[in-house]
């Protein structure tokens, strides 16, 4: 039913094209990931990655900023551009139509920004504000702090940016660093809809099958102790955000490991939102998603509520992750397991989650996995095969972050 | 694609969009009540009683509720609007008569005591969420000073006050008044076989009681009052602009529709190019939000506190300028080509269908095809704009501010 036929095409300088065609849609997304992630960038740089991403649309090629946003918004594009961990990713979702208009102007932006002072300043701007936006919206500061002090320096580091490095980047460090997010062998392109794969070969042959702009280097990542930190702010609630190791996509358990944090947090008969929210009312918002860089993973977990219920929803919380491995049900296994092709099939119905997760495949695990695949791996995961993984690997080491009026002890 | 529609003889329509290619199904109650529905005793009454539904039936627990939804692998949720509340669920199309079936047994709900004791708490955190992020509390105050003593002013999720006073018997008043079988869509699209669903619906719903539901339509426009909250603890500004545009019944939506994304949409807009694009403001949008026999543009804008002034001064220029020379022909082509290109990146998936479809239905009584919206949306023209914005002069309108500058 879901057979699908992956395009896969390399380019002369390394650049690796990737494709999925879905029949019956009249759009299309792609996505161009490109080697200037936070964890790339220079010591002292952090959130020129989002600067960046802001200042490639202000001008490129021939057209000035005015110009290229008036062409792109011509073709109708959604488009995002923002830095991860790893990669600065340029995504646009359009209908089919106005694809290679799209992904000549997308050439102009990566290739020939033009780069310019005075928009720097602006670029700069909108970063800082956006840094400083982040105080308003607790939640996600929260998360961010959390990925800050789990990961290794400098794979945890903020791709939204540091204050003091935002404001002491300059024009021309930061100019350096734009020309060099094109470094083909590292970069990925992955497309999914209605498109011809020979013309989008062709065309991109012509405009990206050009050699490195040199590139930006990996630096040794440092481990760090798992702790707990709290950040004190006035508000009506703390926000508690919790981590804990998990294997990596390209680990024999990935599929044990999904149906745990499923049986913990997939739908509302998790074990998180039942005894969180549903028995107690300790939370409106809880839950726990897999969070994967390529070498360093873990599952990240989400709770906001009022001062005075923050500790038992942490000891709540914590307790649901240590006793899942004293056992499971057969009627949980099932639903995790429906819950999981489920998305999965509904994921093959959107190109533009189908693009991501064949780029994400191509850069976590060397190859695409077909919807076929995936669909044997979920059947194959089994209440034995679980509860093996969760006793060799008990959820532990915990990282923890609080924002808010209170602090919670572990 | 088909188009199918039924009503029972108790008032419950049924409507169905049947796209046999389609991979999933996307299934919907629409109720036709909301915060606007709610006496002030009540506020709130209509999200609560939201998530009461999930609380499960005289002969199914909120636990076994929950069970039943996952062991069908269905994405499943609910949401309430001013004057809406829509349950819905995603399943592969093998599941979709199993979670329809869930879906008409939870609308005729138990509403326990002890399980709306322990959900008051769920919503008064979900309150207390709400207060810190500013974004949506601006909107939330803003909304209350333009529609003052219109319906439209009540808060969706209503107050710590107005929930903690909450009695069952008060909500067990207002479902049976508001969730009656004439006042209900079930919609559905996808891969489905829409006689089968029907039969279900007979089965399950026809027993239900038609009642009066009345609600009071008018148009209003709006107090167009100015206020600021201060709050020392907010480190941006939040600025909303409310002000008067069509409603759902309106025909101008549409050319309302693309004027609010000619004016506001986060890329290439007058708003982006007045403050974004300088960098006085991080965030500045605009959207049209047509509604039951009204409608408002709404603008939201976060900016750095001491840039508030300048940022309120380029936003009337930027309506003087829009008044007195209009929009140009390229504005609209690229706003009718993301409302396009949006349209058909939603069409990806049914459950992207369903929104659209179901309101067609509750608000106008008609179905519309993509197609349909394609060609109306290609159909404006730059005198419908013009139009609107001599009818409309969104350049009036009501301020919010919250954050930590006074002005």
């Amino acid at each position: 039913m879901m057979t699908q036929k992956t395009d896969i095409y390399q380019l002369k300088n390394g650049m690796v094209l990737l494709g999925e065609r879905l029949e019956n849609v009249l759009s299309v997304s792609f996505q161009f990931l490109l080697p200037a992630g936070a964890s790339l960038l220079p010591e002292g740089c952090c959130g020129a990655g989002t600067i960046i991403a802001d200042w490639l649309f202000r001008g490129a090629g021939q057209r000035s900023s005015r110009e290229l946003i008036q062409a792109l918004d011509r073709l109708g594009i959604h488009r995002n551009a923002s830095p991860s961990a790893h990669h600065l990713s340029l995504t646009a979702s359009l209908e089919s139509s106005n694809l290679s208009e799209a992904l000549d102007l997308c050439a102009d932006i990566i290739l020939r920004p033009q780069l310019a002072a005075d928009q720097f300043e602006l670029s700069r701007q909108l970063s800082v504000s956006e840094l400083q936006g982040l105080d308003d919206d607790p939640r996600q500061k929260a998360m961010i702090l959390l990925y800050e002090h789990f990961y290794p320096d400098p794979l945890g580091r903020p791709a939204i940016g540091k204050l003091d490095e935002l404001n002491g980047l300059s024009f021309e460090r930061t100019a350096e660093i734009a020309r060099n997010i094109f470094n083909p062998t590292e970069v990925i392109f992955s497309i999914c809809g209605n498109y011809d794969f020979e013309a989008v070969k062709h065309q991109l042959e012509k405009t990206f099958d050009r050699p490195s702009h040199g590139g930006l280097s990996a630096q040794l990542p440092v481990m760090k102790e798992k702790s707990y930190r709290h950040f004190p702010t006035e508000g009506a609630q703390v926000h508690i955000g919790i981590m804990t190791p998990a294997p990596l996509a390209a680990s024999d358990a990935y599929y044990e490991m999904a149906a745990a944090v499923s049986i913990l947090s997939g739908s509302m008969s998790s074990r998180l939102f039942t005894e969180v929210r549903e028995k107690r009312g300790l939370c409106y918002a809880v839950g726990a998603n897999y969070k994967t860089l390529k070498d360093h993973a873990g599952i990240a977990c989400y709770a906001g509520t009022t001062p005075d219920k923050a500790q038992q929803t942490l000891d709540v919380i914590l307790d649901q992750f240590r006793i899942l491995k004293n056992g499971i049900s057969d009627d949980e296994m099932q639903r995790a397991k429906v819950g999981l092709k489920t998305s999965l099939i509904m994921q093959s119905e959107s190109t533009h989650a189908r693009s991501s997760g064949i780029a994400a495949d191509h850069f976590l695990l060397g190859r695409i996995r077909t919807l076929d695949e995936i669909r044997e791996k979920i059947e194959a995961v089994s209440v034995d095969s679980v509860q093996e993984f969760l006793s060799n690997h008990p959820f532990k080491d915990f990282t923890v972050v609080t924002l808010g009026p209170k602090t919670v002890t572990l | 694609m088909n188009f199918e529609h039924r009503q029972l003889d108790n008032g419950l329509t049924i409507i169905g969009e049947v796209n046999p290619n389609a991979q999933s199904t996307g299934v919907g109650f629409f109720v036709r009540t909301g915060a606007r529905d709610e006496t002030p005793e009540i506020n709130g009454v209509s999200h609560f009683l939201e998530h009461m539904l999930f609380k499960g039936t005289d002969t199914l627990s909120a636990l076994e509720v929950n069970n039943a939804f996952d062991r069908l692998g269905a994405k499943f949720n609910a949401f309430t609007s001013e004057e809406n509340t829509v349950y819905y669920a995603a399943v592969l199309p093998e599941y979709l008569m199993d979670v329809a079936t869930l879906w008409m047994q939870l609308m005729r709900p138990a509403l326990r005591d002890d399980d709306f004791n322990i959900e008051k708490n769920v919503i008064l955190e979900e309150i207390a969420m709400y207060k810190d992020l500013p974004q949506f509390e601006v909107m939330d105050q803003a909304r209350a000073l333009h529609f003052g003593n219109h319906p439209c002013s009540h808060s969706v999720l209503g107050t710590n006050e107005s929930i903690s006073a909450l009695a069952a018997d008060q909500m067990r008043e207002y479902f049976s008044r508001r969730y009656a079988p004439n006042n209900i869509t079930l919609a559905c699209c996808g891969n489905f076989d829409f006689e089968t669903l029907c039969k279900l619906a007979e089965q399950h719903c026809s027993e239900w009681n038609a009642m009066d539901t009345f609600r009071k339509i008018e148009d209003t426009k709006g107090t167009l009052k100015t206020k600021h909250i201060a709050n020392t603890n907010l480190v941006r500004q939040h600025i909303c602009l409310l002000s008067p545009a069509v409603s759902m019944q309106d025909p101008r939506r549409y050319a309302a529709s693309l004027l609010g994304q000619i004016l506001g949409d986060d890329s290439g807009s007058r708003y982006y190019w007045a403050l974004t694009e300088p960098a006085l403001a991080e965030v500045a949008s605009m959207q049209c939000e047509s509604m039951d026999g009204t409608g408002v543009f709404y603008s939201y804008i976060c900016c750095d506190p001491d840039n508030t002034s300048r940022v309120l001064a380029a936003v009337q220029e930027l309506f003087e300028e829009l008044c007195k020379n209009g929009i140009t022909e390229a504005e609209l082509e690229a706003a009718r080509n993301k409302t396009l290109s949006a349209l058909t990146i939603k069409c990806e998936q049914p459950m992207g269908r369903l929104v659209s479809l179901g309101f067609n239905w509750v608000y106008n009584q008609e179905y519309r095809s993509v197609k349909e919206d394609v060609d109306v949306i290609h159909a404006v023209t730059l005198d419908d704009v013009s139009n609107l914005i001599d009818q409309l002069n969104p350049g009036k309108f009501t301020m919010l501010s919250l954050g930590p500058k006074t002005i």
